[in-house]
């Protein structure tokens, strides 16, 4: 509701001003590429992996192109670090012993007007079954760009042979690009891999052009099962690693673009279970009443948002909130904004089958319409992006939500906590006799104590990285042993310096420690990824407001009661690993529940370095293990 | 504060936890961080001055270095010497750990020495013996403090000469408890020459070798002659000790510059803030937005700063010049031109020294919780604008405020709480 309309806040992009330059003429071109493709494809199905390269390059040298092959050995697993968030990033090598070979065949344009110094990165990401389509829109856009007389930046294009995954390809080439690997052999033809025989004549190794402004990554998915579409479709993925976004600006030239020039329906994903949840739309409804009581108390308000609209802007919104906080980015735009490029993914539908002939080229010519008016607009820039927004959420492609909004919500959420312990912590003793009930430095015990819980998750957080060099274990051994070996350091840890419940420890104290160091955790996170911390702070600040002893006095024993059994409730809700369960209950699977489950979404989460996986265990679950410290503290 | 029981084997354990840093220091790459490593006292830039040096080139040259020469000629081949397998810089960090664990002692017997001399007055305060089972394990509470200090385990694996600065303060504070003059002087001399701040602990010194150790105000106990004999041999050793360095110096940049280019990259580059990287401190972001016309009258308004607050606080809390010295070292930590995280360390470990009079400090609950926050949150803020390049140098400079914020807090509630506590003695000699 408290959405804006994007707008375009960098004057220098003039999105659509120019005429498109784009003909049928460039798009036969794409098409003989396509089907000189299939043909290599049908024909020789062996070799297609090592042809298909080879006729890029052809058809990059015939626009004038400097071109060369990357090529990326099966990815290794990336190892685990949960440290690498903070750590300087540093150049990794690859192994280079692999026998699988991905290769991407690499153009680039020397701008005439430019200096070298900049450009622009297009990726058509492909394999063997699809993605010629792509491939074929690039070089329309590219044979048009290496005549255009307005360039003034380098022009990139990756085709990137996706077989290990487009993201995989994407930034390997990216880290090649930044840090020149000492050891690499200048002579492609030379180096391991598939050999391109003499007549392959594409000039010396690895070529550079100048900082990258700008990379769009576009892909042509045909959907066979929407049909019912009356336009075209554009899906923009913006989601890098970590909650990062490119910046606002870049998704509104392609959303204007599309739009007003090419009349594309354009899309950003959006959770589609929640339009059907009759909760929301009943909220709709409600909000959709009240803007317009709004707008009769005061007609310059414009809150008044049909309740459709509200239930797709809510559904759109937690779709990108969730795909914020997982942390793994949507596409292989995430590797360009590791290096602080802007980069989205297209993803191009069209609304006839491909294989229509007519239909495919109307189609092709609308999207290179398109790419080459992004191109052109990022073509104006004179610097980096810094105008827009980097940090927002998307409710709709042209509709969004700044950090300075969403800020105040979870400002006030999380404020209700260093309070809380303020007061708990000035929390008079009344009936303790003490003479001296107000010491200053009461706060070092239950501190120290809650120190010792942190080293604990630190170090259940480090195991499975340790758990993971043993070879070859299943996983459901690898978590068994993961969760014996956290138990087991929790006892030993206990057993030296003594557990909470044997040291005379007041619990709101020890709750103001908790509390407190879970608000700097909540901070920090929602610095490092503002999504995580804002679910994460829907879970843990109640957990936080609530928590008291079971065995506590209480005046009024109906309120007790109540508290009680919430807490109780929540001790088994909140445990991290009790999310995962609920899932795999209301899937069905009870019966042959595997917990190697878990472990896998783990190492899915620490194979993308998410910053979730170190909130879990570094916030989260030294936190649950306070609350049942204070559920179950004896208070004498 | 409770009784520490086990003093030798948590100190070993903190020893053996840094030697076990000192195997990741290459995976923890502390050295490059802002926070810990400045321009003055990186390792990297020391390296580079020895090989300057080295080449018969002065190790001035291209402001890389702005060090002691003197730690050129110490540290320098220590530096050089790599071997394959072993981490790098691994014979500093080797050196480093010894450098803190003696500092450790050193403030061990400074606190044994403080709290005898404060259980010789109190006796004579009042025949209550209320503070004493308190007072006896002080030392053993703030070297342990000094040595499981995360911030100083940072500074020991860091990769920069703090510890050797942080050590020279401490070995003068030593020096002047124990009345031995030319230790003092040495002690001295050499912090001021590695890095000036520490010459307003002139004050702290004279008054300590003048009355003697922290005792209750002057108006209660029996006014304590001031004696002079300790004071002019300290002042002596000074200068002999000083022309000494100048000369060793002077000596060692034989034909690569001399004496005067050292005084030029070493203090000028301290006073006027020629290097606006960024760093802890608040120097950094203002002299990167003021007006060149303006840069000399604000270089002079940022450092007096300093020097105003010296005298008002020598006048008020002359009777204890331990504390004084505290308070001198924060102040600098917090208002010098490259501060670091090694600064902190001193003035923290400094503080484990005070900790029975402190005991009634307000706000320690949130001085705590503030500290691990903002230590936590400044590299995150540095990694968002340098490497995200979603934030901006805005977002780093605020948690250097924070830091500024929570560092005068802690001054100002100690000194308030010192001052209560010699009320409270003074009461208690009245009643």
């Amino acid at each position: 509701m408290l959405a804006k309309n994007t707008y375009i806040s960098e004057n220098a992009l003039m999105p659509g001003s120019a005429n498109s330059l784009l003909s049928y003429q460039d798009v036969s071109e794409g098409n003989k590429l396509i089907t000189d493709i299939s043909k290599i494809i049908i024909d020789k199905k062996r070799s297609a992996d090592l042809e298909i390269p080879k006729l890029l390059a052809q058809y990059m040298q015939s626009t004038g192109a400097e071109t060369y092959h990357h090529k990326l050995p099966q990815p290794p697993k990336s190892p685990f670090n949960p440290l690498h968030f903070f750590l300087l990033s540093a150049p990794t090598t690859l192994r280079s012993n692999q026998s699988f070979f991905a290769t991407s065949t690499v153009g680039i344009l020397r701008a005439r007007a430019g200096d070298g110094k900049e450009s622009i990165v297009l990726v058509s990401p492909y394999d063997l079954e699809n993605g010629k389509e792509s491939l074929g829109l690039a070089f329309m856009v590219f044979s048009l760009l290496s005549r255009a007389s307005w360039l003034s930046k380098d022009v990139i294009w990756v085709a990137a042979d996706s077989r290990f995954g487009d993201y995989a390809t994407v930034s390997s080439w990216l880290s090649e690009y930044h840090n020149p690997n000492p050891n690499f052999n200048p002579n492609p033809n030379f180096g391991p891999g598939p050999d391109f025989g003499p007549g392959d004549d594409l000039g010396e190794g690895f070529k550079r052009a100048g900082t990258m402004a700008c990379a769009i990554v576009f892909k042509v998915v045909e959907r066979r099962e929407k049909v019912g579409e009356e336009r075209e479709n554009v899906a923009i993925y913006s989601e890098g690693s970590n909650g990062q976004m490119p910046n606002l600006d870049l998704v509104n030239v392609v959303h204007y673009l599309g739009v007003h020039r090419q009349g594309f329906r354009v899309r950003v994903g959006k959770l589609g279970f929640l339009e059907g949840v009759r909760g929301i739309r009943v909220l709709g409804e409600v909000m959709a009443r009240v803007g317009r009581f709004l707008r009769v108390l005061n007609p310059d308000w414009k809150f008044d948002v049909s309740s459709g609209e509200y239930v797709e802007g809510a559904a759109t919104l937690a779709s990108s909130i969730f795909a914020q906080a997982v942390g793994v980015p949507t596409g292989p735009h995430g590797a360009f904004r590791d290096y602080q490029i802007d980069a989205v993914t297209l993803e191009l539908s069209p609304k006839f089958s491909l294989t229509n002939e007519n239909a495919r080229s109307a189609f092709l010519l609308r999207s290179g319409r398109l790419i080459e008016g992004t191109v052109r607009s990022v073509n104006n820039l004179l610097e980096k992006f810094h105008q827009s927004f980097f940090l927002y959420f998307l409710t709709g492609p042209n509709k969004f939500i700044s950090v300075g909004v969403y800020m105040i919500p979870f400002a006030l959420l999380i404020s209700l906590l260093p309070i809380l312990a303020a007061s708990l912590f000035n929390f008079n003793l009344t009936p303790n006799p003490n003479p001296n009930p107000k010491n200053p430095w009461r706060w070092l015990k239950p501190a120290k104590f809650s120190l010792l819980i942190q080293t604990w998750a630190v170090v259940v957080s480090l195991l499975p990285f340790y758990i993971s060099q043993i070879i070859d274990l299943p996983l459901n051994y690898s978590f068994l042993i993961w969760t014996l070996c956290s138990l087991l350091t929790l006892v030993v840890l206990y057993s030296i310096f003594g557990s909470p419940n044997s040291t005379e420890i007041e619990w709101r104290l020890l709750k103001a420690v908790m509390i407190a160091s879970v608000s700097i955790g909540l901070c920090l996170m929602s610095i490092i990824n503002f999504s995580t911390a804002q679910i994460g702070a829907l879970f843990i600040v109640s957990m936080c407001l609530l928590a008291r002893p079971i065995r506590g006095k209480m005046d009024n024993s109906i309120v007790k009661l109540i508290v009680s059994i919430c807490n109780l409730v929540m001790v088994i809700i909140r445990f991290p690993l009790s999310g995962f369960l609920v899932r795999e209950i209301i899937n069905g699977n009870f019966g042959e529940m595997n917990f190697g489950v878990f472990w896998e979404s783990m190492e899915y989460l620490w194979g993308w370095n998410s910053a979730s996986y170190l909130y879990l265990f570094l916030v989260h679950l030294p936190c649950w293990l306070l609350f049942v410290h204070i559920l179950f503290h004896p208070c004498n | 504060m409770a009784e520490i029981r086990r003093y030798w084997p948590t100190a070993t354990a903190a020893l053996a936890f840094r030697l076990v840093l000192i195997f990741f220091s290459g995976d923890l790459n502390l050295g490059a961080r802002p926070e810990v490593a400045t321009p003055l006292s990186s390792l990297r830039r020391l390296a580079e001055g020895y090989w300057l040096k080295q080449s018969s080139l002065s190790p001035y040259a291209g402001s890389m270095y702005h060090g002691s020469p003197l730690l050129l000629s110490v540290l320098g081949p220590l530096i050089a010497k790599r071997t394959e397998d072993r981490p790098t810089y691994f014979y500093c960090s080797l050196l480093f750990v010894l450098v803190d664990f003696i500092s450790a002692l050193l403030i061990r017997s400074i606190g044994q020495k403080l709290s005898v001399s404060k259980s010789q007055s109190i006796k004579s305060l009042s025949k209550k013996e209320e503070n004493l089972e308190n007072n006896k394990n002080l030392g053993d509470f703030a070297s342990l403090i000094y040595l499981w200090n995360p911030l100083t385990i940072v500074t020991c694996v860091g990769f920069c000469t703090s510890p050797i600065d942080n050590f020279m303060v401490i070995l003068t504070l030593f020096g002047a408890i124990s009345n031995i003059a030319p230790l003092a002087a040495f002690g001295f001399v050499m912090a001021t020459h590695f890095t000036l701040y520490p010459i307003i602990l002139i004050i702290p010194v004279i008054l300590l070798l003048g009355f003697g150790p922290d005792a209750p105000s002057f108006k209660i106990l029996k006014r304590k002659r001031f004696s002079w004999r300790p004071v002019i041999l300290f002042i002596f050793w000074t200068l002999i000790w000083a022309s000494y360095v100048l000369i060793l110096s002077s000596i060692s940049l034989k034909g690569v510059g001399g004496l005067n280019e050292m005084f030029k990259k070493t203090y000028g580059f301290i006073l006027t803030v020629e290097d606006l990287s960024p760093n802890i401190g608040i120097f950094w972001y203002f002299f990167a937005e003021v007006f060149e016309f303006f840069r000399d009258f604000f270089l002079i308004v940022f450092h007096v700063n300093i020097l105003f607050i010296v005298l008002p606080l020598a006048i008020r809390l002359k009777n204890r010049p331990v504390f004084l010295a505290f308070v001198y070292t924060a102040i600098s930590a917090m208002l010098k031109s490259y501060p670091s995280v090694g600064d902190s360390a001193l003035y923290l470990g400094l503080l484990g020294l005070f900790a029975s009079e402190l005991s009634d400090m307000q706000f320690s609950l949130f001085l705590f919780f503030g500290y691990i926050g903002v230590i936590l949150l400044s590299p995150v803020m540095h990694n968002l604008w340098i490497w995200r390049g979603t934030g901006n140098a805005n977002f780093y400079f605020a948690t250097g405020l924070a830091y500024a914020c929570l560092q005068t807090v802690l001054i100002v509630e100690s000194v308030t709480s010192m001052l209560k506590h010699d009320r409270m003695l003074k009461k208690l000699k009245n009643g």
